[in-house]
């Protein structure tokens, strides 16, 4: 059943909408991100316009907003104000590579990491301080800075003063600051974590999966951390992510909200291993893991053929774990799905979580600015990636040669706005998974040569689609439990311990 | 020079594997320019390109991929600009169709990240520039635009030429 096989559409009884067919049903959604499932019978009477007044469907169509003549034309704009509320503020994520050196050797490293011994990718204490003082610009009230690397710890005096010097700069500017740190761990001490923690330092790490998987995929020299545990890598993320929470629990901060978050790169051998993944992040007390599937930047292009899997394999693997997840959840254990709380929160909550990677237009920029080692300034993370690798088109500016205002006003920023806002891209402009969906510019651009690209055959749009599949499906089949943890994956609750705010 | 690729009508394609060059006619009634310059210029890392006219009212877009390559590579470039060229034409069509909402939204969310102008900002303005051209006379009052025309100055009267040349 589609729409060409009703012989007497109504074209007055609906407001615009978009369908696609899930679990047998009609998936019908609207600019304002509302959502229904409509089986064959209804369909029929709603494209034909002949859906009784005082019958359950009217009313289900009326609140939500799908019949012309009820339209609630006030409501509609609060909902797409609500949605798209990131529109009025700048960047929040400010990315800054501190180094490039990393201790590690990951088959997949998308940042192109260097040799231990390759100081000269060090951030000097002048360029954070030019960084610090173009973030504070940021017209977002809110600023998260986000150490990157390389591995960040390899130079921890620059952390340092970016920490002392942004919290000083902001007692004139009144910003609420957030500092996070993504590290594989393995160059920790109980100094810095002391430090770190005492800093309100938000700490990230990186888990492969079980620990045969990631030690052979995250290869750590002998002798390179600081422990006798030395040699594997696994293990010593293990530790610290332990020792991490106990200084969470140490502090009276509730162990739900405050734990260390690990990032998974799927890989080729990642996808067989689906329950052995959840299973490992549980056993580390992780509550949310990000199922991201490789991306083709970095050392991830040269060793393709190894790493990377068609995105049919994925879907299967992303749909196994979470269907284990959503079994777990059902025992009392608390574990999410990332992409699925991203998506479930538009769907579900009628909000945007404001993720940058998956919104309408991206968030190249006007949304996160990444700023590299030596002063070079790109709109994202995945652009300073493409720059390692030679190609400079996400270059934006440099440190004490751009201003704030011409780098939000650069010609690439606006073109990457447009590019990627899906009411100017084909295929996503009538998709209906439009109010949910974001593409990303830069991914385009490698794999396709355009920032445009071409979203069916695009790997990214095959995710996110088989995924809002997989959950409309899982919201079809009515299921009172996968209901109610899909409600509590869109909740999202602020970890004001590490919010630092100072009063003008 | 072969006219014959799989999957490709007959003629709408020519290639040359020793020479290294293929090409395919692009009805220019069927696709906008500004397309067919997108579709190409996709391809500029991996090929030489070249546009040229065909018979009949259509462009014929040259590749010649600058390594060696196979009849297979070359019909899935020829494939891929295809489906490239579609892909523009239609972006085309809905940023014509699109482009109030497409300004909006783009202007919404670069003027809500570059924010107004601050002090530093204006220091640094260029104020010796020249004036805006204003062409529909917006930035003229109503009296200047629509007003009664004063009575015509008096033409000066021409000036005397002077004694001497100046320097």
């Amino acid at each position: 059943m589609n729409l060409l096989q009703i012989r007497k559409a109504s074209t007055s009884f609906a407001m615009p909408f978009r369908h696609r067919q899930v679990a047998g049903k009609h998936l019908l959604t609207n600019t304002e991100g509302a959502f229904v499932l409509l089986d064959d019978a209804e369909f029929t009477a709603f494209a034909e316009g002949t859906v009784a007044r005082d019958s359950a469907l009217y009313t289900r169509l009326r609140e939500r907003n799908f019949v012309r003549a009820e339209v609630d034309q006030r409501a509609i704009e609060e909902r797409i104000r609500t949605r798209k509320r990131f529109m009025d503020l700048g960047p929040n994520l400010h990315i800054v590579v501190v180094t490039l050196r990393c201790n590690e050797t990951c088959v997949y490293c998308h940042a192109s990491r260097a040799d231990m011994s390759a100081t000269h990718t060090d951030m000097s204490k002048e360029t954070a301080e030019k960084t610090v003082d173009l973030i504070l610009r940021s017209t977002n009230p809110s600023v998260t800075i986000e150490f990157q690397g390389g591995e960040p710890l390899a130079n921890f005096e620059v952390v340092q003063h970016i920490v002392d010097y942004a919290l000083k700069k902001n007692e004139k500017v009144g910003k609420t600051l957030e500092f996070t740190m993504v590290s594989n761990l393995s160059l920790m001490t109980e100094e810095k974590l002391k430090w770190l923690v005492e800093h309100k330092v938000q700490m990230c790490t990186s888990v492969d999966g079980p620990e045969h998987l990631h030690d052979k995929q995250r290869k750590l020299p002998s002798g390179a951390a600081a422990l006798p545990l030395a040699g594997h890598a696994h293990a010593v993320a293990k530790h610290w992510i332990g020792r991490i929470n106990e200084e969470y629990a140490r502090l009276g901060l509730d162990p739900t909200l405050y734990h260390v978050e690990a990032l998974l790169t799927t890989t080729s051998e990642t996808l067989p291993l689906w329950k052995d993944v959840v299973d490992t992040y549980v056993g580390l007390g992780c509550k949310a893991l990000f199922l991201r599937p490789v991306d083709p930047f970095g050392f991830a292009e040269r060793s393709g053929g190894r790493v990377e899997y068609p995105r049919k394999d994925y879907l299967e693997f992303y749909r196994d774990a979470v269907d284990y997840m959503l079994e777990l959840n059902k025992q009392g254990v608390q574990i999410l799905e990332r992409f699925a709380a991203i998506f479930l929160t538009k769907i579900l909550g009628g909000e945007d979580p404001n993720f940058l990677d998956i919104r309408s237009p991206c968030g190249a920029a006007i949304g996160q600015v990444a700023y590299n080692y030596d002063g070079k300034i790109f709109t994202c993370d995945e652009g300073r990636m493409l720059h390692e690798m030679g190609d400079d088109t996400f270059l934006i500016g440099e440190l004490g040669k751009t201003t704030y205002r011409d780098l939000m006003g650069h010609e690439t920023v606006r073109a990457m706005a447009i590019a990627s806002n899906l009411d100017a891209q084909p295929d996503c402009v009538n998709c209906t998974y439009q109010p949910y969906c974001g593409v990303c510019p830069v991914h385009n651009h490698k794999t396709q040569g355009s920032i445009f690209g071409r979203m069916r055959e695009s790997t990214l749009c095959a995710v996110h689609k088989g995924i809002q599949d997989y959950l409309f499906e899982k919201i079809a089949s009515g299921d009172p439990h996968v209901i109610q943890t899909f409600q509590r994956w869109t909740t999202v609750r602020d970890r004001t311990h590490f919010l630092q705010t100072c009063a003008l | 020079m072969s006219s014959s690729l799989d999957g490709f009508p007959e003629g709408q394609v020519q290639f040359d594997l020793e020479r290294g060059g293929a090409s395919v006619r692009v009805d220019a009634g069927l696709y906008p320019l500004e397309a067919i310059y997108g579709a190409a210029y996709v391809f500029i890392d991996r090929c030489f390109v070249l546009l040229d006219r065909a018979d009949g009212g259509a462009y014929r877009v040259w590749l010649s991929p600058k390594k060696a390559t196979d009849e297979q590579s070359v019909r899935a470039m020829l494939g891929e600009l295809g489906n490239e060229l579609l892909s523009c034409a239609w972006r085309a069509q809905i940023a014509k169709e699109s482009r109030s909402i497409i300004e909006a939204v783009t202007a919404r969310a670069l003027g809500g990240a570059r924010g107004a102008p601050g002090l530093d900002d204006l220091e640094a303005f260029d104020f010796s520039d020249e004036a805006f051209d204003d062409p529909l006379g917006i930035a003229m009052s109503w009296e200047e635009k629509y007003g009664k025309k004063k009575a015509e100055e008096p033409k000066a009267e021409a000036a005397e030429p002077d004694a001497e040349p100046k320097p």
